[in-house]
């Protein structure tokens, strides 16, 4: 009741930009600890306890809500965006904050058919918005849910500042990168490990002369070969994403796709060849793979992607919709999906993530405390926030 | 000089300034200190630069009005714009200038401009098409019309027949079909098309899918393409592509993806 009273009044000082979609790659949320913090406003209203996302619903919105620590490190062991993985540190706790983008995917997901083939959806927005934090949010709700999670955090990490570049053994004219595949194959085993044990491969798979994985065996053993054996980490990320797709329609598990930055997979790449030639994205492995995966040939669960300009490739910083960063190809590749867009905060949310850093006490500054000074940080950061978070830092 | 003097007798046509014929105490030049500029009487600086004192307005009422036995009427049937513009859409600009010095002769006068609007001639698609690729920067969308300037000739008439000789052959070329023209691709193309393109491909598909796993059988790609929501996600996504992307085209396109696909919130 209070809450809605302070919207109403800091309404005036609304600077909201209409219709960009922004994503809160940074935007941390701030929840409350469950202890009583004595402040001098009252308790706050905008945290809720309720940390199951299925859970969430329209009331919970502007709501930080608490993920367990535990629950951090196995379900986002990468993918959480830098500035959010500090503020966990720092606050010793991690709060995310329920969005409408988010609340629209969750609605979508639970009330989508998994016969059909598996649907698309895009999230986009301006810079520095939520759209990686949503995502977060979703994929913390699909782990709830015991879906088989294949999250890639950031695909403009597989098109650029690749040390190694290893001739493909199994195609002669793409390349493979065993640093980034052997790194992600690390991080996947963390967040599943029991799909691994369930599922068994359904083919004969040879590493090299000696090697070989044999059918019926559990996806564990080709994780381990991937990751004991370096130079084949690559082809064992080829393997366990050829066979989950197809065993998803089974419907023993539920698949994820949940991909940051998925126009990377159809820009251009800054790699070079031995001979200095570019390397276009199409014949790195690790790319044509994950492009297989996000076709929807496949039944049995849901594909979220992501849109990011911050770490892309020859893209102006001021592109955010999906025609300008995915390109005609990525977009034909892509179409049909549903897009959802990601604004800046509403003055709810604002409030709410201001109230949460006042009682976490990270805003220090005296004037910051006053209506004046969040009427400021309002209007300096326009409600985005990324810029928000920012300005709150050296306060 | 007496008042009413025919001024046009004293200047018919263009002399030297004769102070004593200007009656106008007119003074020029640079002042010497504490002084005022020199008067007119034997002032080099009045002298030397061109006057047109022979072009005053009642002197130009009566060239007017000599030469009006040569002219002849304006046609009474053309008393509006529009009329004149549907009787004679092509239009030709041609400037004429005028300097007080030793020659007549302008360089910039053979300049000719030729305007015509597309929608008077007479082009089918094919050939628009083929028009506006052919002319580049000389036609405007807004407002469809084509310019076109011809200076490469030294005489304005020969400038005029070039001008319509381009206009003849531009508008016979873009008839023609080239055996190359087939080769036409999508990169080529000026709007988007979605028969046939892959937006439409992976409706189909997906379509296609959907009815497998619910064992409906028997749906033919006509009955899909000729349904409603296919019908409404095909023009989302035209005017997508076409119109650039906005708030109300990124929502509709939403909403007939979810329609195509059932997607219930």
């Amino acid at each position: 009741m209070l809450r809605s009273l302070k919207g109403l009044v800091c309404r005036s000082l609304r600077l909201d930009r209409g219709c960009a979609l922004h994503t809160a790659a940074r935007d941390g949320l701030s929840s409350v600890s469950s202890q009583d913090v004595p402040a001098e406003r009252p308790r706050a209203v905008f945290h809720t306890s309720e940390s199951d996302p299925a859970k969430h619903t329209e009331q919970h919105e502007a709501r930080l809500y608490n993920i367990p620590l535990e629950e951090v490190k196995a379900v986002f062991p990468h993918g959480l965006p830098h500035r959010f993985q500090q503020q966990i540190q720092t606050f010793n706790e991690a709060r995310v904050m329920v969005r409408k983008p988010a609340l629209e995917l969750l609605a979508y997901l639970r009330g989508s058919n998994f016969a059909h083939p598996a649907v698309r959806y895009v999230i986009y927005g301006e810079r520095g918005t939520g759209k990686t934090m949503t995502l977060c949010h979703v994929l913390h709700y699909c782990s709830r849910q015991g879906w088989l999670v294949l999250h890639i955090p950031d695909a403009h990490l597989w098109v650029k500042n690749c040390k190694e570049l290893l001739q493909s053994s199994y195609k002669k004219d793409r390349l493979d990168q065993p640093l980034q595949a052997s790194a992600w194959l690390k991080n996947f085993k963390t967040s599943n490990e029991r799909f691994l044990q369930e599922i068994k491969t359904q083919k004969k798979y040879m590493w090299g002369k000696q090697e070989s994985t044999e059918e019926g065996r559990p996806l564990g053993e080709v994780v381990e070969q991937g990751l004991a054996r370096v130079r084949s980490a690559t082809d064992a990320v080829g393997v366990v994403l050829r066979e989950i797709k197809q065993q998803s329609h089974r419907g023993s598990f539920r698949l994820l796709v949940a991909v940051d930055g998925v126009n990377a997979l159809w820009g251009r790449t800054t790699l070079r060849k031995e001979d200095k030639s570019p390397v276009s994205p199409e014949e790195l492995t690790l790319v044509h793979n994950l492009r297989k995966m996000l076709r929807n040939d496949w039944s049995g669960g849901a594909i979220v992607t992501t849109l990011s300009q911050t770490g892309s490739l020859f893209k102006p910083s001021s592109a955010y919709t999906p025609q300008e960063l995915l390109g005609k190809e990525g977009f034909d590749a892509l179409d049909p999906f549903v897009p959802i867009s990601v604004p800046n905060y509403s003055p709810r949310e604002f409030e709410s993530c201001y109230g949460y850093y006042l009682e976490r006490k990270w805003l220090q500054h005296e004037k910051a405390h006053t209506e004046d000074g969040k009427a400021e940080l309002r209007f300096l950061s326009g409600s985005n926030p990324r810029q928000l978070d920012r300005l709150a830092g050296p306060l | 000089m007496v008042v009413d003097q025919d001024w046009s007798s004293v200047y018919p046509t263009a002399a030297a300034f004769k102070p004593a014929s200007v009656p106008l105490p007119v003074r020029m030049g640079y002042p010497v200190k504490r002084g005022v500029p020199p008067p007119k009487e034997g002032n080099l600086e009045l002298m030397k630069i061109p006057n047109f004192l022979h072009l005053t307005p009642p002197a130009i009422k009566k060239h007017c009005a000599a030469l009006k036995d040569f002219c002849t009427e304006w046609p009474s049937a053309l008393d509006s714009d529009e009329k004149c513009e549907q009787h004679f859409p092509i239009e030709i600009e041609t400037v004429d200038y005028v300097s007080s010095g030793i020659s007549i002769r302008n360089p910039k006068a053979r300049v000719v401009t030729l305007r015509v609007k597309l929608s008077d001639l007479n082009l089918d698609d094919h050939a628009k098409k083929k028009l506006i690729k052919l002319v580049g920067e000389r036609y405007c969308r807004e407002t469809d019309v084509l310019t076109i300037t011809t200076d490469r000739c030294p005489l304005r008439r020969q400038n005029y027949d070039y001008s319509m000789h381009l206009l003849t052959v531009l508008y016979h070329e873009s008839w023609k079909t080239e055996k190359w023209e087939s080769e036409k691709s999508e990169e080529d193309m000026e709007e988007y098309i979605w028969e046939n393109s892959h937006s439409q491909k992976n409706a189909l598909d997906t379509l296609l899918q959907i009815k497998a796993s619910e064992n409906v059988s028997n749906v033919t790609k006509e009955e899909l393409l000729a349904s409603e929501v296919v019908k409404k996600y095909r023009n989302s996504v035209i005017a997508l592509k076409n119109n650039g992307e906005t708030e109300s085209n990124m929502s509709q396109y939403k909403e007939s993806v979810k329609k195509l696909l059932n997607i219930q919130a």
